[in-house]
């Protein structure tokens, strides 16, 4: 089921890109509901309640590479089955969305959006680390064609610097992945990259070892969240970028970051994430406040919204980093919620950027009168993204926020739990959310209400478009609206179905004193070697 | 099993529990109350969608708060003793381990005691008189349905914060209330003022809710729970989640320290209060319910609803003392710049603020009944005067500067509006006997002198303090009667053609207000309102007299709430039983008996409103003050009257000069001072907003030259290295040719030195 | 005075030379053509001194093997000869082509490589 999963879109790009260009929106939307079709049946096949360990729902591996221990092995755990559902659910949206904006060469620009899919996919469903990182780095390719020649003004340079930039830092994390396979695999014939093998591998490793690993994984995925100070390219590229690439990059591309920290850097190094938890914090709730104040005197829109993702990113990751479930479960959730809300906001502003060619907040202004539809669309996102109770980031928000206060403040209270961080981590963050109210209401204040401002010599033209929403617009805003207010009413299924994962990466993050420079125990790695090579041959 | 399955669950554990529900601790129906106002909301919307420009919203709106009301009602007649906690569904859960603390739970269900009821009848009952004066108010204006749908779902985040049985729940209801005083506040979106207005009332109620999160992070580390009902047990208890007394514990004194910040927020007190006079800019049934009923006082809801926490016995009461000292001050200060202004809806806006205040303090003063019994008669009459003001703002079109109005009494079609100013004003000065509000101020005040120093610091000066602001209060409130509703006939309409937006009725008698401008009297909905709702205001003293062992029917309702506080189990219940019915324990353990015979001679006096006094209780000129507080304000109320009387009224021929103006000269700059409103706005741009948009200026040059400065500059490094390198690719032949040639020559001369001289 | 002693000298090299002789004019070739190939610009003179030190090697080469009593050099020679040949015919045609280009024999004239 996963195979079919990763391999439909890589079919629909085949097929969009040697069938006539003008059936390629039919087929890109048909091929994507086929995606989203094929990911409802996967959330039916995944026995939930056992949302901890990972299924494969059908083929377990394909041997790829036998003789070096390369497989793409599948399994999903609940995290990655959201992440999955996700992903499936904005497919069709980005394809839909996307009719009016692209007009040349659509084929080229459908067959990538579409092979983007299936290196989304890739990531999430993989278990072994070679099929994960090519999967991880493909997705640098679509998103680096559909920025380039699709994008604005600067497209070329920022297309660029989005490759070099995130291409350069998971480099660095390979070669952290890799240094963990040669010491999973001393003392077994050939080599193993099963991340369950793996992780026991690096588990065992010294505290030395693991800080220095945890500093090249951290290099790679810090630039994907992106984790202040390695967070200038996302701005760059998310202004320069066509819509439905935005909207895909905030949606699923920057949680490949956290999702690998919560998949690698936290179950796989106990030791290193114990010690450095605070240095991670701390760098996110600068990120938080440091871009949130970036946002305040943008006049850019679009880069307004995408410094505003990094400044959400932060308490994503302060919550991953207390250690604790709340502030991981909330952070998961976090994951799911910032890609519906941005993403849809990323949508808003794309719709707008096609009716006045400019996301200029000087030039454009008091919407409200023109576009009331739209209007409240955008308001909806806004507060959705400000963390308004009943809305789904609010949710998350508070978690993360909940997380940091009670890492680490086990003496106060019984609330409080083992962690690095505490009150103080969370007060601080929590002016993030002021500053997010600040500058996210004065954009709808410039954008949305006021005087009405159009560009000079605008007129009533629109292109081919209407003033306000078109029908397709609605349909495309409309499930993310619902999917917003469902998760803030009624977050229940979410919470409840990653309660377990979660559970079992803070357990794994309990470090026992003594083990912190025990000898590697190569036992476990090679019982587990044994049973991921037994599984090859069943 | 599959996502179906687990969702089955969810639903057959939400019918189970609806079951146990139903049987056990509440009516379930109870949550028609704020499901109604939802309901109407989306209709709103639907209507919205629709493009309907009729006054169904309206009629939508109003009979379903109406029906809110009416199952509130009922719920609150039929209701049983002691807190009754509904569950409606479950919102937030996860747990990590089964010992405490480590669920984190938070559900969609009420927790009904006495506060509860007290503030939902109000709310609800308030909120459909209103919403039958917006229905005319705002006819005609294009946003009508958009209008009602942020007006019911005030309602419903309102019901939330008020009936949620979690600190979790009650923050949804917070922030809901803050983005429906945001939404209706830039209501007239095009209006740069308005959008501005809501910008500012949301962001700095956001300061406030951070205090408010941080306290309920703070409460559910230390007691591990966010829930009513297992907080208030702990208290009682006085140990916390993890088995320490509370006493002990440094979170017992700032939990209610931060919920202290969130209350200052979103009630508007010193130093937060600078949103609520801008929210004026919102329509004016909305200043009625949100900014002047019910939303605003949240804070005092707050405090009450968690005051166990606030009152507990062998800490610090740091909070209760700065709650009494801010409350105060925030009374004068506010009080001091509604006498400068001249425009009435900002007078009213700052008397919220004052009166606000007032409650903070009767809240210090560890009388929540007389702190809530104030927040429901001024919820009347503050409603009454501020739909007076938007009955004149709709004739006048717009026109609400009292130097260009005057004598409405004497007009046609505006006696109603006029009587219920009155009275309005009448209560709010704190007019002596006849009205509602005379009582419930009269309650802090003599608190005030109760309270003995030992508990609230300075509290008599504190006292005093309020006393001059009633004589303040009842200036400027009559300042206002006596200018525009008495005196000469004489008006000039407003700039604003239809500040509310009459598009349709109005253009023709309005448009042409240069010549022969006819101010267009209100209409059956708005003096039925307002008729209704004076009556009301007089008829809530009729609550006073009602339970007089708890000093009125809202006292009972309190006594039967968190607001009364239960003395702990383990210390004073055998000793002095009937304290329990007091509200607070300061008691020294080896006194009681001296306490009790305290309270009980002060219940004789019949007016001790709670039992504080343990020790000698204050005194008023040597007298209890419950007693002589009765003259006193009355005298100050009655001084401030005649001083408004002779500055405003006697002797004035026009609008626009009274005998005030003669004064002027002997007050130097201070007026001016007050009337721009002792420049807070502006200290608060020196002092916050500037240095931050300099930072963040900074912060995005730093962010363009520095950070991304390093980036591109190590994008930058195989660039310069390749532009360093190209000089050698001359092209020349020859030139490679003498590279070759001296490039041997250096590889001969290392490998000689390596054999030869090494 | 002198002259009889110089004419000595140089019957007994001619007489009886040595590889140092041989080596001799092979190093005065090669630095010729270096020279000649790093300060001419005239693309026929560099192509010829490049010859020269091709030649230089061969003379080099062959005696080297006479002096070693081995062939290979020779047959080396023979080799370097063949290809000598092969590549001036080459080398001249594209002069040829590139004079026709510029007109001008100058080979900074194709200088377009340039970095």
């Amino acid at each position: 089921m996963l195979l079919v999963l990763v391999l439909w879109p890589i079919l629909c790009s085949l097929l969009i890109a040697v069938a006539p260009a003008r059936q390629a929106r039919q087929l890109a939307l048909g091929g994507s509901l086929v995606v989203l079709a094929l990911t409802i049946v996967a959330a039916f096949m995944f026995p939930w309640d056992d949302g901890a360990s990972y299924h494969s729902l059908g083929l377990d591996a394909v041997p790829f590479l036998p003789s070096l221990g390369v497989e793409m092995s599948f399994g999903v755990d609940s995290v990655a089955m959201w992440l999955i559902i996700l992903t499936g659910f904005l497919a069709p949206l980005t394809v839909w969305g996307s009719f009016t904006a692209i007009t040349e060469r659509v084929r080229t620009y459908y067959a990538w959006l579409m092979a983007l899919n299936a290196a989304m996919f890739g990531v999430f469903v993989a278990r072994d680390i070679i099929f994960f990182y090519v999967s991880f780095e493909f997705t640098l390719v679509p998103l680096f064609i559909l920025i380039s020649l699709y994008g604005s003004s600067n497209r070329k340079f920022a297309a660029i610097k989005f490759f070099l930039f995130t291409f350069l830092g998971s480099i660095i994390a390979l070669a952290g992945l890799v240094y963990v396979a040669w010491k999973a695999s001393a003392d077994i014939e050939g080599w193993t990259f099963q991340i369950a093998a793996l992780q026991e591998a690096a588990r065992a490793m010294t505290a030395r070892e693991q800080a220095i690993v945890m500093l090249a994984m951290m290099a790679g995925f810090a630039v994907k969240v992106p984790l202040f100070p390695v967070h200038t390219w996302l701005p760059l590229a998310h202004t320069e970028a066509p819509t439905a690439g935005s909207v895909i990059l905030a949606g699923v591309l920057l949680k490949l970051g956290t999702y690998a920290i919560f998949r690698f850097v936290l179950p796989f190094l106990p030791i290193a994430v114990n010690e450095y938890a605070p240095f991670v914090a701390v760098l996110s709730i600068i990120g938080i406040i440091y871009a949130g104040l970036i946002c305040w005197v943008q006049t850019d829109v679009k880069k307004l919204v995408a410094y505003s993702s990094v400044s959400h990113l932060g308490f994503c990751v302060l919550g991953m980093f207390a250690l604790n479930s709340v502030g991981a479960a909330g952070s998961v959730l976090y994951m799911i919620n910032h890609g519906l809300s941005t993403g849809a906001l990323f949508f808003c502003i794309g719709f707008m950027y096609e009716r006045y060619h400019t996301r200029s907040m000087e030039e454009v202004g008091g919407l409200a009168s023109r576009m009331p539809v739209w209007s409240f669309f955008m308001v909806f996102f806004t507060l959705a993204s400000v963390g308004l109770p009943g809305l789904n980031g609010f949710v998350s928000e508070f978690m993360c926020l909940l997380g940091a206060f009670q890492s680490g403040a086990s003496d106060i209270g019984a609330g409080g739990t083992v962690g690095q961080l505490g009150p103080w981590y969370a007060a601080i963050a929590g002016t993030g959310m002021i500053v997010a109210a600040m500058y996210l209401l004065i954009m709808v204040g410039k954008v949305v209400f006021g005087d009405l401002r159009e560009p000079a010599g605008h007129g009533d033209d629109h292109g081919s478009l209407p003033a306000d929403l078109t029908l397709r617009e609605i349909g495309v805003l409309t499930p993310l609206a619902l999917g917003c207010l469902i998760l803030g009413v009624y977050p229940k299924p979410v919470l409840d179905t990653i309660e377990a994962p979660v559970a079992q990466v803070m357990a794994q993050l309990e470090v026992e004193p003594e083990t912190m420079h025990a000898a590697t125990s190569h036992d476990t790695i090679v019982k587990f070697a044994m049973q991921a090579g037994g599984s090859d041959n069943d | 099993m599959s996502l179906v399955g687990a969702i089955g669950n969810d639903v057959l554990t939400l019918a189970a529990e609806a079951a146990s529900t139903a049987s056990g601790s509440g009516p379930g129906w109870m949550a028609a109350v704020p499901l109604l106002p939802l309901l109407a909301s989306a209709l709103c919307g639907l209507c919205l969608a629709g493009r309907i420009r009729s006054k169904l919203p309206a009629a939508i709106v109003v009979l379903s708060i109406a029906a809110a009301f009416a199952v509130t009602l009922f719920g609150f007649l039929g209701r049983a003793d002691g807190a009754q906690v509904i569950t409606i569904f479950e919102w937030i859960g996860l747990s990590w381990g089964s010992g405490p603390g480590e669920t984190l739970s938070a559900d969609f269900g009420f927790y009904m005691d006495g506060l509860s009821w007290l503030w939902m009848l109000f709310v609800t009952g308030l909120g459909s008189l209103i919403a039958l004066y917006a229905s005319e108010y705002m006819s005609g204006d294009k946003g009508y349905a958009r209008f009602f749908a942020a007006f019911a779902l005030f309602v419903f985040a309102m019901a939330c914060l008020v009936m949620g049985d979690n600190l979790v729940l009650l923050y949804l209801g917070w922030e809901g209330v803050g983005l429906c005083s945001y939404l209706l506040i830039g209501y007239f979106y095009k209006r740069p003022a308005a959008v501005a207005a809501a910008k500012k009332a949301f962001i700095v109620n956001r300061i406030g809710d951070l205090g408010l999160a941080i306290g309920v992070f703070l409460t559910f580390v230390t007691f591990g729970t966010v829930e009513y009902d297992e907080l208030f047990r702990m208290i009682d208890e006085g140990v916390a989640a993890n088995g320490q007394p509370l006493e002990e514990l440094w979170q017992t004194w700032t939990i209610p320290l931060l919920l202290m910040v969130g209350a200052f927020g979103k009630s508007a007190q010193l130093p937060l209060y600078v949103w609520l006079p801008d929210a004026m800019e919102g329509p004016t049934p909305v200043s009625a319910l949100i900014h002047a009923a019910t939303m605003v006082t949240a804070g005092v809801y707050l405090v009450a609803r968690m005051f166990p926490l606030f009152v507990y016995d062998g800490v610090p009461h740091y909070a209760l003392n700065t709650i009494a000292w801010v409350g105060t001050l925030t009374a004068l200060f506010s009080a001091t710049i509604g006498m400068a202004q001249f425009d009435i809806k900002r007078i009213m806006a700052y008397s919220t603020v004052s009166q606000l205040g007032y409650m903070f303090a009767g809240l210090g003063f560890l009388t929540t009944t007389g702190a809530a019994f104030h927040v429901f008669t001024h919820a009347f009459f503050k409603a009454t005067l501020f739909l007076c003001c938007g009955a004149v703002m709709h004739g006048f079109a717009g026109q609400l500067d009292l130097r260009r109005l005057s004598g409405l009494i004497h007009m046609k079609g505006w006696l109603i509006v006029s009587l219920a100013m009155l009275v309005g004003c009448l209560n709010l000065a704190g007019f002596p006997l006849i009205t509602a509000g005379y009582f419930s101020k009269d309650m802090i005040l003599s608190q005030a002198f109760t309270t003995p120093d030992s508990i609230v610091p300075y509290s008599s000066l504190m006292g005093w303090i309020l006393l001059i602001t009633a004589g303040l209060t009842a200036y400027y409130t009559f300042r206002v009667f006596f200018r525009v509703f008495v005196g000469p006939v004489e008006y000039e309409p407003g700039d604003e053609v239809h500040d509310h937006g009459h598009d349709d009725h109005d253009t023709h008698d309005e448009h042409g207000h240069d010549h022969g401008f006819h101010p267009h009297a209100p209409g059956w909905a708005i003096n039925t309102v307002l008729a209704v709702l004076a009556i009301a205001s007089f008829a809530a003293i009729g609550t006073y007299f009602v339970d007089k062992d708890h000093h009125g029917w809202v006292g009972g309702l309190l006594h039967d709430s968190s607001a009364a506080y239960h003395a702990p189990a383990h210390e004073h219940h055998a000793a002095a039983p009937e304290l329990k019915h007091g509200g607070v324990m300061l008691t020294a353990a080896d006194d009681h008996g001296h306490a009790a015979d305290e309270h009980a001679a002060s219940h004789e006096a019949g007016h001790d409103d709670h039992g504080g006094a343990h020790a000698e209780a204050g005194t008023l000129f040597g007298q209890d003050p419950h007693a002589v507080m009765y003259y006193v304000s009355a005298a100050f109320g009655i001084v401030g009257i005649f001083i408004a009387w002779l500055l405003h009224y006697a002797g004035r021929k026009t609008a626009a000069k009274s005998k005030a103006d003669l004064l002027l000269p002997f007050l130097g700059p201070i007026p001016t001072w007050a009337q721009n409103k002792w420049y807070v706005d502006e200290l608060y741009d020196i002092l916050f907003r500037g240095p931050l948009w300099l930072i963040s200026h900074l912060f995005h040059i730093i962010d363009r030259l520095l950070v991304d400065g390093i980036v591109d500059g190590v994008g930058g490094i195989p660039r310069a290295l390749a532009r360093s390198l190209r000089v050698g690719q001359s092209g020349i032949l020859q030139n490679y040719a003498v590279g070759m040639a001296g490039g041997l020559g250096v590889l001969l001369l290392i490998a000689w030195i390596l054999t030869v001289a090494g | 005075m002198m002259a009889p002693v110089l004419a000595q000298a140089s019957e007994e090299l001619l007489t009886n030379p040595t590889l140092f002789h041989y080596l001799f004019v092979s190093t005065i070739m090669f630095s010729i053509g270096v020279i000649g190939f790093l300060t001419r610009r005239n693309m026929i003179i560099m192509f010829l001194c490049t010859e020269m030190m091709f030649q230089a090697a061969g003379i080099a080469l062959v005696a080297f093997s006479r002096y070693h009593l081995n062939h290979s050099g020779e047959v080396f020679v023979i080799f370097v000869l063949t290809i000598a040949a092969a590549e001036a015919a080459l080398a001249l045609a594209l002069v040829v082509l590139l004079f026709r280009r510029r007109e001008s024999l100058d080979a900074a004239a194709w200088a377009e490589m340039k970095g």
